[in-house]
């Protein structure tokens, strides 16, 4: 039987997508010489545009994308990105300004400005990695930022400020930490919701106490301490609101806590002139700081969207997945209390308990 | 005042301008609880795609950023429920072609004046780097100089799309694809061409 040639646009459609070019039309291609040279003369065009158009995999985190459309939805309108000179985000309109002001209320927008232009998110987690801490780890850690001992105790104020061996950080937050009479309370109080879980394991009662934590920003300034990179530099990093949920023994034991659900905010840092691997680099190389965790840290693969979950002595970790993303799962060694984390919905999710991994992660999945 | 992003569905036009309304309440949303967590997970299955086929024009990391989020922040003021939307997706991926296509054409004459920032793939010789800048500056030349949908449909295929995605962003029958891309292919090969032919004959007055 006589077959027509085949049109361009199925033989170009042959080289991508071949199993939806008609059977007839692949035989005829494959014995017609004329179609034969034309395929390859297509072959060539496409395989050259290819080569010249295909962009490499995006790279950029969502999570960061995410953020950055937040703050620029919430700041002043550029007006198009897309018709002057190449340019870093942040890029203002200077006609935005307006000629009609003085040169005092100018010179503050500038300022203003100059700050938030030089604003980049460091660390926005989207997902957890177990690292193992040992007792020798926790007390220095804990003595890199004075935070031991009778220290930590100024963090228990809603604001204050301290110094540091590289500079000085200060911090407030929204409010205190409280409980509130019910989940509906604690919602409204900060915006985070919670899902409890509809099946609970054996022993584990009902709701019993609700709490909020309010929203901690905390700004470290890097004086010349901190090195050339990183002096003169600003990390801001969030954390909060959140919401806990504790509940009661259902044997009508009082004083224990067999299971509570938490979600928080996650932490986000922003960085005036430092990036990722700066702070990193200088925070992991300080006194202190003990080298296997250090070495550690350095292997994430993505830093800035990675939180890392200490594993403490004694305990096992695990990864599995909760609600499509990855959770550290950690169990005590007589595997008698465990808790799960990941980050889902913008929120660090914690549920730990008196519970066996596998109780533990039934109510994790009914949460997530 | 915000960015306005007027779109005709056959990739005809496209026109950036200042529109009245408020900005995208991006932050608002998370600051409202969940209230717009459709559209957080619209952002984060298009955003890739939309970043991707930016940078299939724009070639560079930061303007391709900057053509994903405004297209993006468009968006969520076109489609207050993107993922109930049955034309939300194919909207961007065009707006993102179109967009970045416009911002290639204001820049023609200003080549390279500035180091870009590329996706890290770039190779690592002064020699390596100087030819892919120059076939980026070409590419980007001649898909400014392409029909609007042979542009596009060579930047949305080439990002990865596939025929049917391409069929629906750009509202054809499926069986078009084939044809629109074969036809601007080979529009893009003249084009590379002809600036190559230009160049060589302006060589030996120089």
């Amino acid at each position: 039987m006589y077959a027509r040639h085949v049109p361009d646009g199925r033989l170009r459609r042959l080289l991508d997508e071949p199993f939806a070019v008609p059977d007839r039309d692949v035989a005829h291609a494959g014995r017609c010489t004329r179609c034969r040279a034309r395929l390859e003369a297509i072959a060539g065009d496409a395989s050259s545009a290819r080569r010249l158009v295909a962009a490499p995999a995006a790279v950029q985190d969502l999570d960061v994308a995410w953020t950055d459309l937040a703050a620029r939805a919430a700041g002043p309108r550029r007006v198009a990105a897309l018709r002057g000179a190449p340019r870093r985000r942040w890029r203002l309109a200077g006609t935005s300004l307006g000629t009609g002001a003085s040169v005092a209320a100018v010179s503050v927008a500038v300022a203003g400005i100059a700050a938030a232009a030089t604003l980049t998110t460091v660390f926005a987690p989207t997902a957890v990695v177990p690292v193992p801490v040992s007792k020798a780890d926790l007390q220095p850690l804990a003595a890199l930022l004075r935070l031991a001992k009778g220290s930590a105790n100024a963090f228990a104020q809603p604001s204050g400020s301290s110094a540091l061996p590289f500079g000085t950080v200060s911090w407030s937050s929204s409010g205190h930490g409280e409980k509130v009479a019910s989940l509906a309370a604690a919602e409204a109080a900060t915006g985070v919701t919670v899902s409890l879980p509809a099946t609970l394991p054996a022993g584990v009662g009902a709701p019993s106490s609700y709490f909020v934590a309010p929203k901690l920003t905390a700004t470290v300034d890097f004086d010349s301490s901190a090195g050339a990179a990183l002096s003169g530099s600003t990390l801001v990093v969030t954390i909060g609101p959140g919401v806990a949920v504790s509940y009661s023994g259902s044997g009508g034991v009082s004083g224990v806590v067999p299971l509570a659900v938490a979600a928080v905010e996650r932490p986000v840092a922003t960085s005036s002139g430092a990036t990722t691997s700066e702070l990193e680099s200088f925070l992991l190389s300080q006194p202190g700081v003990p080298s296997d965790l250090a070495g550690e840290l350095r292997l994430l693969a993505n830093p800035s969207t990675t939180l890392p979950v200490p594993v403490p002595p004694g305990a096992s970790s695990s990864t599995v997945t909760v609600d499509g993303s990855q959770a550290v799962v950690l169990t005590d060694q007589s595997r008698v209390a465990s808790g799960a984390v990941w980050v889902g919905g913008g929120d660090v999710h914690v549920v730990a308990g008196l519970l066996d991994a596998k109780d533990l992660l039934g109510v994790a999945r009914q949460v997530g | 005042m915000g960015v306005g992003i007027e779109l005709v569905h056959d990739g005809t036009a496209a026109e950036i301008g200042p529109t009245t309304g408020g900005a995208p309440s991006v932050g608002a949303a998370r600051a409202d609880g969940r209230a717009h967590g459709g559209f957080e997970r619209f952002f984060h299955e298009q955003y890739p795609v939309v970043l991707r086929i930016a940078y299939g024009v724009v070639r560079d990391a930061h303007l391709a950023e900057d053509v994903a989020q405004d297209v993006l922040i468009a968006a969520q003021r076109r489609f207050p429920d993107p993922l109930g939307s049955s034309h939300a997706a194919a909207w961007v991926r065009v707006a993102a072609s179109h967009l970045a296509l416009n911002s290639v054409r204001g820049r023609r004459r200003r080549e390279d004046r500035h180091g870009r920032a590329r996706m890290p793939c770039a190779p690592a010789g002064p020699e390596e780097i100087a030819v892919v800048r120059e076939e980026e500056s070409q590419l980007r030349a001649a898909l400014a100089r392409l029909p609007r949908h042979s542009a596009t449909v060579l930047v949305l295929r080439h990002s990865g799309l596939s025929y049917a995605e391409v069929a629906e962003s750009m509202g054809v029958k499926i069986g078009q694809v084939g044809t629109m891309l074969r036809r601007a292919e080979a529009a893009l090969r003249k084009e590379l061409t002809r600036k190559e032919v230009d160049r060589d004959v302006r060589a030996p007055r120089s």
